[in-house]
């Protein structure tokens, strides 16, 4: 189904004399994903809940293709939404398979094509149907249990996307890949996605657009990523974002973005000299020995190959982390200081190697990033943080 | 019981195994009937507190205080209103027992639900109806069937009380038997009494299994959700 418009119209909701969200405007275009972060208490999963009306508003509109939420039957309406929590919220009681079947069977689809479905988009999150469909929720880890709820949101297709910190709660690796996958899924889909998180690094790599919202549910800045991490709206913004703030940035650009250096691969076997003098010639004295699909095994010191006779995969020492182009370069930077070296290998979705990443070149990025000037177009200042 | 008399005659046993297998029957009637019912009540109860919770005291209170009532006095207050060796009578004082159990654990089995669950159902779009029959009870459903076990088995228990007034299944060869100083039907009833309680827990439990396969993976791996 085509992604619709979101739209905020000054929407408050209080309870009591509370103020959760206060006056929130924002538009969120089709197909494009909108990350609302803050800090706890912030209104950010009150503002997401009102959009499927699991709580509505005291004041304003929210209009999802121009229809006004609370013109709609509430049940119409969010069988028509996909919704992620943190606790991912699947069904104990039923399998996997029968998990992503709901919303369909509450629609009312006939059992051949729910069945289809649900393979589908199994297949989709990377999962197996044979040897998932089946499997209770119990019997998953953290990570799989997110990819069933993702697959779950999608299976009646929505235009719209709620997602409420959805990758909370897995580990930080995990959490790294699925959001790459979110962002590979999105590229394919491009669903409206309301998108909740307390993290600013999540939402910097996810968001096409970020609202910062602040206690007592205040809009601090609505703006790209780029936008917000330049020019902070205001102090509390700044301060939210963070001191890194350039480092952060590094967010913004993948590993596709830098120029790969090429690799010098052998494998188990190859002539020695030749390869010796070769690798003399580069500032890079290192050999990636590459099994026989081309997928890398490790590294091999220009002082440890053999002046005659053959490379030996056994002389390969400790791996480079293997990175996608899809990694941001702050995840890759990451990657490369945890694991102590200078180059990261690049690999395609085969694990072969395309060419290597250098620490050099991301602090090159980093120069290159525009300096945000001290005193450059403040932009409209929504909120008075003093 | 008279001396040099073994204490149990199995030639009465096979003399009287009509009259045996009749009981056993009764008192199964008696249980299943009393459970049953007890069950239909309290669900109907545990909806009404689902729906409003101020209620859940004051029902909880009332099936609390039926249950102390001890069972032979509550025989013979219900006696004049019901009558005396009618099977209401019994089954009134049956079901009231039940209701502790059954009430406490539905209520209990239903609030176990994780909110979580709870708030994605909604948000699924499941009706506040469908989700409650189609999330909830089922979840609810290992509590639930649990006080099904323990309602059931103090049912066999006490059906053998009934025999005061004439209505108790296996508790009419007890009594029998305390009566003529004679112990083979006593023996014999307590011992059928004993067995169909355990072979009743044992088939509900094999029930439970089979409707909540979910249930043992989650044991393992997660807990209780």
């Amino acid at each position: 189904m085509n992604a619709v418009d979101l739209e905020f119209r000054n929407v408050t909701r209080r309870y009591g004399t509370v103020v959760a969200v206060d006056d929130l405007s924002l538009l969120v275009p089709a197909g494009k994903i909108c990350v609302l972060v803050g800090p706890s208490g912030c209104g950010k999963t009150t503002s997401l809940k009102m959009v499927n009306r699991l709580i509505e508003p005291s004041e304003g509109q929210i209009l999802i293709g121009g229809r006004d939420v609370m013109a709609q039957d509430p049940i119409e309406l969010r069988r028509g939404i996909g919704y992620v929590i943190q606790q991912v919220g699947l069904l104990p009681h039923l399998s996997v398979g029968r998990n992503v079947a709901v919303v369909p069977g509450l629609l009312g689809w006939e059992g051949k094509r729910i069945d289809a479905r649900v393979d589908e988009l199994l297949g989709l999150v990377g999962l197996k149907p044979g040897s998932y469909r089946n499997r209770y929720p119990a019997e998953l880890s953290g990570g799989e249990r997110q990819r069933v709820g993702v697959a779950r949101a999608l299976a009646a297709d929505p235009p719209l996307m709620l997602m409420d910190e959805p990758f909370g709660a897995v580990d930080p690796i995990v959490r790294e890949r699925l959001q790459n996958e979110l962002l590979r899924l999105q590229e394919r889909l491009a669903k409206t996605i309301l998108f909740v998180t307390h993290d600013i690094d999540e939402a910097v790599k996810m968001g096409d657009l970020v609202a910062v919202l602040q206690v007592g549910g205040v809009l601090a800045q609505f703006a790209s990523p780029a936008e917000i991490l330049a020019h902070p709206a205001s102090d509390f913004v700044a301060r939210f974002v963070g001191a890194d703030r350039g480092l952060k940035r590094l967010s913004l650009s993948r590993v596709a973005d830098l120029e790969l250096l090429p690799a010098m691969t052998a494998r188990d076997g190859d002539p020695a000299a030749p390869l010796k003098q070769r690798l003399s010639a580069t500032a890079f004295p290192y050999l990636l020995l590459v099994d026989e699909d081309g997928r890398p095994v490790g590294w091999l010191d220009q002082d440890d190959l053999p002046g005659d006779g053959a490379v030996a995969a056994s002389a390969a020492v400790s791996m480079s982390p293997l990175l996608s182009r899809r990694t941001t370069l702050k995840d890759a930077l990451s990657q490369l200081l945890d694991a102590d070296v200078m180059a990261g290998i690049v690999v395609d979705e085969q694990e072969r190697v395309l060419g290597l990443v250098t620490v050099e070149q991301m602090a090159g990025a980093l120069r290159d990033q525009r300096p945000a000037a001290a005193f450059s177009d403040v932009k409209e200042v929504t909120v008075d943080d003093a | 019981m008279r001396e040099g008399e073994p204490l149990i005659q199995w030639e009465w046993i096979a003399r009287n195994g009509d009259q045996i297998i009749g009981r056993l029957v009764q008192h199964i009637g008696l249980t299943v009937i009393a459970v049953g019912f007890g069950l239909a009540i309290s669900l109907v109860l545990a909806l009404l507190i689902y729906r409003r919770r101020a209620l859940y005291g004051p029902l909880s209170g009332i099936a609390a205080t039926l249950y102390t009532i001890p069972s032979i006095a509550l025989f013979a207050i219900l006696t004049p209103i019901t009558g005396f060796g009618s099977i209401v009578t019994a089954e009134i004082a049956l079901i009231s027992y039940t209701l502790l159990i059954l009430l406490r654990n539905i209520v209990a089995g239903l609030d176990g639900v994780p909110p979580d669950v709870r708030e994605a159902a909604s948000a699924m779009g499941y009706s506040a109806w469908q989700r409650l029959w189609r999330v909830e009870m089922p979840l609810a459903l290992p509590l639930i069937i649990a006080g099904v076990r323990v309602a059931t088995v103090t049912t066999v228990g006490l059906v053998t009380v009934a025999a005061v007034i004439g209505q108790g299944g296996l508790g009419q060869l007890i009594l029998s038997g305390l009566r003529s100083f004679f112990t083979t039907p006593t023996y014999v009833g307590a011992f059928l009494s004993l067995a169909l309680a355990l072979a009743l827990d044992v088939s509900l439990l094999s029930l439970q299994r089979m409707l909540t396969p979910w249930a043992r993976v989650a044991n393992v791996a997660a807990g209780p959700r």
